[in-house]
């Protein structure tokens, strides 16, 4: 018999297994918490922030990112309060300002209701999700990727810059990269980038239902379809 | 040296060490610190012991090389007991009339001694001058009472007495219980009550438990940690191994930043002889506690201060934080118990426990307990390590004991807390120094770090300066850190060289707020409080930069410009042959002038020049 | 690295990850940076994955990938020494020796490098050359020292 736990998010009672994180329990129930470094099988690390949420208690809240959170009793949730939907909003466009060359983080942007992009926007080509990486070490135990460097110098890198022969050319770091998937308008070329909206015409919304998803395919690609209102 | 079995045998030692002590006649005390160090005290230190065996009193007079006093400016510096006689900026010249006049005739040599910056006056005693006396130097007053790689030093100065009254009498509860009513806050710069952590670390039902000293001190201008260790190492392992016997650990870890040798040096020599004395290992002077500290060093990782980062970094990993939903006290240390306080935190215990948490509570505030160290630097005439109850104001330990301006230009702001804390401008000094006041007024006590800023700096560069540090040392695991602090320096730069544009202002306050909020560690939850803090205090300066591109202190170098002031130039050249662009043109004994698009503004020929003929407009 | 060298730093501890930074630090001290081998060598014997190895050498600044030249100039970037002017410093060495902060002159005579705070912050700016401060240093000192270094080297050269 698992051992479960009860907890409240946005007011709904939602029983999870004790153990698991509080984005977990969130999308096992149907809510819809956006998120981007978070891989069903993988580790969670907190590294993109896009899934913080309020912990309410004595009296206050703190903000902090749901795959991380162990859920526990009697927990209080919020996922959704106009502070986090700017908080969120704020890092998603800090994302894409980043990183526009992706269909992955500009579905994001949108889902998190980024309509403006406020920086001058580069055009990196990884965003340090850490999906390869974490792929790499923990399903294969190939070690061959890892982060490397500190700050604005850390990237992600093989050994020596060089692939080594213990990597097992399995692919799955590409298959798994935000980055491999373009735009759909195509790849934008350096100083052409911009916030690409697109998605908004294929937003399926279910009127009501803050909260609520109505299709995620988990871990396979990012065309998220809900839209926030 | 045989190890002390019990504790009548510590006792019996420390008679022993105390009553040689007495029969010394006189003791010439020099620092051995770092900063002493850096202006060639060694020398100064060799020269003496050379003149007290050649004027034939090396049997009357002790020579006695201690860690730093805290006064690194005066250095290299000496103390002269009996008589309390100090002497400073020492040469090894000055060591023939200091033996012969001083030591050999109780003659004070004038020349050597200090003189009140506001006055000019000498003052003849250590205790006289204003800089120390206005202090109150509970834990810094050991540092020239003791050599710190002499353990029996240590214990003649009342060291492990502590540790003894604990293992003879105060049950582990008991210690958490006075910790608590001592009311003393992390020294580190969270300022979380000490006995709270220690009672939650001992609550956890766990074999395996830890204590961690963070002895990583890493913020720019802050050396508190570095003059404690290296002075007194003793002092912290002992407030260690009371912590340990209070929530059950066995072994300590002393994790040292790597830009600190000698504090390394100190440490691993003070484990090194109370191993051998048999005050750390198994059954501690015969009692059932065991204990025992390695001394770890960095790896030059500012953000390896952070408690998580520091404990993964331990375990020989990159130190990259972790959330910190679960407690350290809880899992830390690998995944157990671990109970990490600071340098200075550890220091306080032993006199608490001695002297009894209503001695430490009877000083400072109601929420700030005890004494604080911290380091005032930058444009302010007496700088160097200042211990002070909490509770004294900015203005005080400013103008009282820093003695006002260094250059004349009128004081602006002071920095506390290091890349963490905030700029507090002068309407402000006169705020108790107290964690909770600090915190409201938009700074944070950190871990004691306070920097001086006059007219001449500016507040925009200052913000600029940080998030640059913060780029710099950030793990960059975190969006919110990693590309926020990034971006926030986009911004302060483009306002800097006169890009700035007003809605920036905005959006940068915007930008700030959701960093502080969303990131993952301290580092980045507080790397917004220098760019929050300038804004709100200096929003004129802000404003200069982006509605005027004027730097009004005259830094940001693109909106300044060098000029030769043709009447005060006697045409000599100096500046000419000095300027490293070839920037400068003139011919001799005619006004020379800066050529503007190759200046780069680099301050050199300002500082050859003899004449003042170089104005920055 | 002789094997020898590398030998006597493993010497008890081996297999035991935890001791990776402590071994990393004799190495840095002894090769004056960390070679390729010496990190395999390390990865085996410590029981610690090359990757783990590589990143922390990259990650923390005692460690450098390449040797370090022949005089290094560590210049203090620390809140006081900023205050004092060491961006001023760091513009004098950039513009005389023509290398970034990081990096070594191409006749492998200098090193520059920054630092985050020696704690020596009452004797404001420090350069630290070969392991000796310098204190109160201003853009025309350091010019000086690093001409007088130079034409050291160079009587050094033509004398032998």
């Amino acid at each position: 018999m698992m051992q479960t736990v009860t907890l409240k998010i946005d007011g709904t009672p939602v029983r999870a297994a004790k153990g698991s994180s509080v984005l977990d329990a969130a999308i096992e129930c149907g809510i819809c918490i956006p998120h981007l470094c978070h891989v069903p099988f993988l580790k969670d690390t907190g590294a993109c922030r896009i899934c913080i949420v309020e912990n309410v208690r004595n009296g206050g809240s703190s903000v902090t990112a749901s795959c991380t959170l162990t859920a526990q009793e009697g927990m209080v949730i919020r996922t959704n309060t106009e502070k986090i939907q700017k908080l969120r909003r704020n890092i998603a466009e800090l994302l894409v300002a980043q990183a526009p060359n992706s269909k992955a983080v500009q579905d994001v942007a949108v889902r998190c209701g980024v309509k403006e992009v406020r920086y001058p926007f580069r055009n990196d080509n990884c965003i340090q999700c850490g999906r390869c990486v974490r792929y790499c070490t923990e399903m294969w135990r190939a070690n061959a990727l890892g982060f490397v460097g500190r700050g604005k110098n850390r990237r992600v890198e093989f050994p020596f810059a060089m692939r080594p022969e213990f990597c097992k050319n399995c692919g799955s770091c590409t298959l798994y990269c935000p980055m491999s998937v373009t735009p759909c308008g195509g790849p934008m070329k350096r100083g052409e980038e911009s916030l690409c909206g697109k998605c908004e015409s294929q937003t399926v919304m279910t009127p009501g239902m803050i909260g609520a998803c109505v299709r995620c395919d988990l871990g396979k690609g990012f065309q998220c379809t809900r839209h926030v209102l | 040296m045989r190890k002390l079995e019990h504790f009548e045998e510590l006792e019996n030692l420390r008679k022993k060490v105390v009553a040689q002590r007495e029969k010394i006649r006189s003791t010439v005390i020099i620092c051995g610190g770092s900063g002493c160090k850096a202006t060639r005290c060694l020398s100064v230190i060799d020269a003496v012991k050379k003149e007290i065996v050649k004027q034939g009193l090396g049997h009357e007079v002790l020579l006695r090389t201690t860690g730093c006093h805290g006064f690194c400016e005066q250095g290299p510096l000496m103390v002269v007991e009996p008589g309390n006689f100090f002497y400073g900026h020492l040469t090894a010249a000055d060591a023939q009339e200091i033996v012969s006049s001083t030591l050999k005739n109780g003659e004070v040599v004038d020349r050597l001694l200090y003189a009140d910056p506001l006055t000019g006056k000498k003052i003849k005693t250590e205790a006289e001058i204003p800089f120390y006396s206005a202090q109150d130097r509970q834990l810094l007053k050991y540092s020239k009472l003791l050599d710190p790689c002499s353990i029996e030093d240590y214990i003649a100065v009342g060291g492990y007495k502590a540790l003894v009254k604990t293992l003879t009498g105060i049950a582990p509860k008991t210690v958490i219980e006075e910790i608590k009513s001592s009311g003393l806050r992390g020294r580190g710069g969270g300022g979380f009550p000490t006995g709270r952590k220690w009672a939650e670390a001992r609550s956890v039902r766990e074999d395996e438990k830890y204590v961690v000293c963070n002895a990583d001190e890493g913020d720019p201008g802050a050396y508190m940690d570095r003059c404690v260790l290296e002075s007194n190492p003793h002092l912290v392992i002992e407030g260690m191994m009371i912590g340990a016997w209070a929530v059950g650990a066995r072994q300590g870890y002393i994790y040292v930043r790597n830009e600190y040798p000698l504090a390394v040096q100190h440490t691993r020599l003070a484990v090194k002889k109370a191993r051998e004395f048999g005050l750390l290992g198994e059954n501690i002077l015969g009692s059932p506690f065991s204990f025992d500290v390695d001394v770890a060093r960095g790896g030059g990782a500012f953000v390896c201060g952070e408690s998580t980062a520091l404990m993964t970094s331990l375990e020989g990993k990159v130190g990259e934080p972790r959330p910190k939903d679960i407690h350290t006290v809880k899992e830390g240390l690998w995944n157990k118990p671990t109970v990490l306080n600071n340098v200075e935190t550890w220091a306080n215990v032993p006199s608490i426990i001695v002297n009894g948490s209503g001695w430490f509570a009877s000083k400072g505030t109601r929420g700030s307990k005890g004494t604080k160290i911290f380091a005032l630097t930058g444009q302010v005439k007496n700088t160097g390590l200042v211990e002070i109850a909490m509770g004294t104001t900015l203005h005080d330990i400013i103008f009282k004991i820093g003695g006002g301006p260094k250059n004349g230009k009128a004081i602006k702001a002071v920095q506390t807390g290091g890349p963490s804390g905030g700029c507090l401008p002068v309407s402000k000094f006169e705020i108790p120094v107290d964690f909770d006041t600090l915190y409201e007024t938009g700074s944070i006590m950190g871990s004691g770090g306070m920097v001086v800023m006059d007219e001449g700096t500016c507040m925009v560069d200052v913000a600029k300066y940080f998030l640059k540090f913060l780029q710099d040392e950030s793990c960059g695991k975190c969006v919110p850190c990693r590309v926020g602090v990034d971006r926030m320096l986009e911004i302060v730069t483009d306002i800097a060289e006169g890009r700035g544009r007003r809605e920036q202002i905005s959006l940068l306050q915007e930008l700030a707020e959701t960093v502080a909020e969303t990131s993952l560690c301290g580092l980045g939850k507080t790397a917004p409080n220098p760019v929050l803090s300038t804004m709100r205090y200096f929003a004129d300066e802000y404003a200069a930069h982006v509605d005027e591109k004027r730097c009004p202190a005259g830094v940001c170098k693109e909106l300044i410009h060098y000029d030769i002031l043709a009447e005060k130039c006697t045409g000599c050249g100096v500046c000419l042959r000095s300027c490293p662009y070839d920037a400068i043109k003139g011919e001799k004994k005619k006004a020379h002038a800066i050529e503007e698009p190759i200046c780069r503004k680099c301050g050199i020929c300002i500082t050859e020049c003899k004449y003042d003929a170089i104005a920055v407009g | 690295m002789s094997m020898t060298t590398i030998d006597s730093i493993l010497e008890g501890r081996r297999s035991q990850p935890s001791q990776l930074i402590e071994v990393l630090q004799d190495v840095q001290e002894i090769c004056g940076y960390i070679p390729q081998d010496a990190m395999k060598t390390v990865a085996k014997e410590l029981g610690v994955p090359l990757m783990e190895v590589y990143r922390v050498v990259n990650f923390y600044k005692a460690f450098t990938l390449k040797p370090r030249g022949k005089n290094v100039f560590t210049i203090c970037t620390g809140t006081a020494c900023h205050v004092r002017g060491s961006d001023l410093l760091i513009d004098q060495v950039k513009g005389q020796l023509k290398v970034e902060p990081g990096d070594t002159t191409k006749d492998g005579l200098f090193t520059v490098e920054c630092v985050n705070c020696l704690g020596a912050c009452a004797l404001a700016p420090i350069v630290v050359q070969n392991g000796s401060y310098l204190d109160h240093m201003t853009p025309g000192k350091l010019r000086r020292i690093i001409d007088k270094t130079r034409g050291a080297k160079r009587k050094e050269a033509s004398d032998a």
